[in-house]
């Protein structure tokens, strides 16, 4: 059953829009961050705990920037251990996208295709993924990606592949859904009677269908992989200081918190918050779009 | 009828949970971690080593412990009513367990009953004028709470309310480490102030738990937004509405009419959010040092605490099937055509 919900297109272009801009700004970061960030992101300063320039003096120093001669300002401040902020906060996402999107990716390709077979064809072994994706699914997500983090030895790799096992599931049961909607349809029948395999139907005609809600999700599952990740590292849990990640940013500013401080957790918070909302907007305007 | 309902689903449950923990206990054994080594050190000598593995029980094979701790080796295990002692502390995990699952109890009931104060009005807002400015602001609203890190949000609370305007208290607990807690009762430490008659104690209960609320309601109130704005919107589209309409009731009446008929399906979601919030207190949890179950799960996960970690999962994910199930039977009533 299909509800038309009535969303004004104003608001859904606008969405699409905002949520584009800043999924393509943080892509961007993923790749030139490091490079163009003024100081290392993991190497001390000359200063410690040094709040930001005062807003006003931002232009003035900006100017200055073009005469080679005068040092980079510490835009975002510098945190307890010397480092310079900016520099962490925009060398992030190569850490935090970079495992939010391999980890979605891993979950997309097996779920889609999991989720394509237990759609077309039904079968004792259909049916046991089902349940699998059952009890994977009744799994408390972040205390489980914990265990399997601590457990398994906090690197990129383990977060990426503890979060494809748990994220599997829901598209599994996305396409599933979509593909036993298909699956009975008269182009089915046409490619069967023109002698197509029943494996060909399923990945060639039937799956490049069904992929709307998936594909929806997926923009949805980055923004959540990347709250993932961050909350890891901020519990100890994540990937090993000092590699620049917002979350252990977060964490180390927390204990700063009550001195005051609020600029080491503040920038590296306000990125996660538009990243995480920025792959939400896309997500939604894509649902808005291809979805059910 | 509804007798056969609840069986049904209280039978699927309990497998499933059977299922579940028995996968939680071979997954942190197949896993490559060494306890031993984090108890006795990297520097112990062989012996201390395998008298430590002897202890944990970690030297028989994963059948006997398996057997072990699910108690159908003669010793006290899952079908006893044990979860097995702490490797970290020596106390019962069960007992550790029901200390700390109050507090996230208490926790996540006010973030809820606040999150559907400010939610519920906010989505029935956007449903009534689809596309005005009311339905546009809280899309983008919803959208933008339920994609927060609600840990950055507590620390940024903290600076303003502790560090900057002075009103509320820091991130020390439940209670000021100076007041002598109440008896636990219900475990509730709002209501156990009264219940022991020192209302002073309940008040200072309730300043030390409004950050932690506050965040985790603001976080809560994107996806209570959107389920009930969807819900709403379904609501006013089903035929009654239109018959209504026509028959000419006031456009009120409608919408009075159109939310009864969205608060059983609204009612489930925000029960599956709460029984899945069980597990995802963990970060505010930790920012406000509450003590309570998911900083106990960071905790035992933290320090290899096998037993701990099991008897975590497991008392989660029952509260969230029981959760799941009081919602289904919930939704039957007031909506025989679910149980069928």
């Amino acid at each position: 059953m299909s509800v038309a919900v009535h969303d004004a297109p104003a608001a859904g272009d606008g969405l699409l829009k905002i949520g584009a801009i800043i999924v393509g700004l943080m892509t961007f970061l993923a790749i030139f961050g490091p490079v163009i960030a003024p100081y290392d992101p993991t190497a001390a300063t000359d200063t410690v705990s040094t709040p930001p320039p005062p807003l006003i003096d931002w232009p003035r120093l900006f100017i200055a920037q073009f005469d080679p001669e005068i040092p980079a300002p510490h835009w975002f401040g510098v945190d307890a251990a010397g480092l310079d902020v900016f520099s962490r906060t925009i060398s992030a996402p190569r850490t935090d996208l970079l495992i939010a999107l391999t980890a979605t990716a891993f979950s997309f390709v097996i779920g889609v295709t999991l989720g394509a077979l237990a759609g077309f064809f039904r079968h004792w072994s259909t049916e046991l993924l089902m349940r699998a994706s059952d009890i994977l699914q009744s799994f408390p997500v972040f205390i489980s990606a914990m265990i399997l983090v601590a457990l398994a030895g906090r690197s990129g790799v383990n977060i990426v592949l503890a979060m494809t096992l748990l994220y599997s599931p829901i598209f599994i049961r996305l396409t599933r859904a979509e593909v036993m909607s298909l699956r009975n349809r008269g182009f089915v029948e046409a490619a069967r009677a023109t002698g197509v395999s029943e494996r060909n139907i399923v990945f060639r005609y039937v799956l490049p269908n069904a992929l709307g809600p998936a594909a929806a999700q997926a923009s949805v599952t980055i923004g959540f992989a990347i709250l993932l990740t961050a909350g890891l590292s901020f519990v100890g849990a994540g990937v090993r200081p000092p590699t620049p990640e917002w979350g252990l940013m977060i964490a180390n500013g927390a204990s700063q918190i009550v001195l005051g401080d609020w600029w080491p957790s503040l920038f590296p918070g306000a990125a996660i918050s538009i990243t995480v909302f920025g792959f939400a907007s896309l997500g939604h305007a894509l649902e808005r779009r291809y979805g059910r | 009828m509804m007798g056969r309902f609840i069986i049904r689903r209280l039978a699927v449950g309990g497998i499933q949970l059977f299922v579940l923990i028995i996968a939680v206990f071979l997954l942190i054994r197949l896993l490559p971690a060494d306890p031993v080594a984090r108890f006795v050190g990297l520097n112990a000598s062989p012996e201390a080593y395998a008298a430590a593995k002897s202890n944990l029980g970690l030297d028989q094979s994963i059948p006997k412990q398996l057997g072990d701790f699910l108690g159908v080796t003669g010793g006290d295990g899952l079908l006893q009513g044990s979860l097995g002692r702490s490797w970290v502390t020596g106390d019962a995990v069960a007992a550790e367990v029901a200390r700390a699952l109050p507090v996230t109890l208490e926790l996540l009931t006010y973030s809820f009953l606040l999150a559907c104060i400010i939610g519920v009005p906010l989505g029935v807002l956007g449903a009534v004028r689809p596309g005005g400015a009311a339905d546009k602001g809280t899309l983008v609203f919803g959208l933008f709470a339920g994609s927060q890190p609600e840990f950055s949000w507590a620390i940024m609370f903290i600076f303003v309310f502790f560090v900057v305007l002075g009103i509320a208290p820091g991130p020390l607990g439940r209670l000021s480490p100076l007041t002598d807690p109440p008896t636990a009762i219900t475990g509730f430490m709002t209501i156990d102030g009264l219940l022991a008659g020192r209302p002073g104690v309940t008040a200072e209960a309730v300043r030390y738990l409004s950050l932690p609320v506050l965040t985790q309601a603001f976080i809560l109130s994107g996806p209570i937004i959107k389920m009930v704005r969807q819900n709403m919107a379904e609501a006013l589209q089903a035929d009654f509405v239109l018959y209504a309409r026509a028959a000419g009731l006031p456009e009120r009446q409608v919408a009075l009419s159109a939310l009864h008929a969205a608060f059983a399906p609204s009612m489930t979601l925000i029960g599956v959010l709460y029984g899945f919030m069980l597990g995802g207190a963990v970060l505010i949890e930790s920012v406000f040092s509450l003590g309570g179950i998911g900083q106990y799960a960071i905790r035992s996960i933290l320090a290899f605490d096998y037993p701990a970690i099991q008897g975590v999962v497991l008392i989660i994910s029952a509260i969230s099937l029981i959760v799941y199930l009081l919602i289904d039977i919930l939704h039957a009533a007031l909506d025989p055509r679910a149980a069928l």
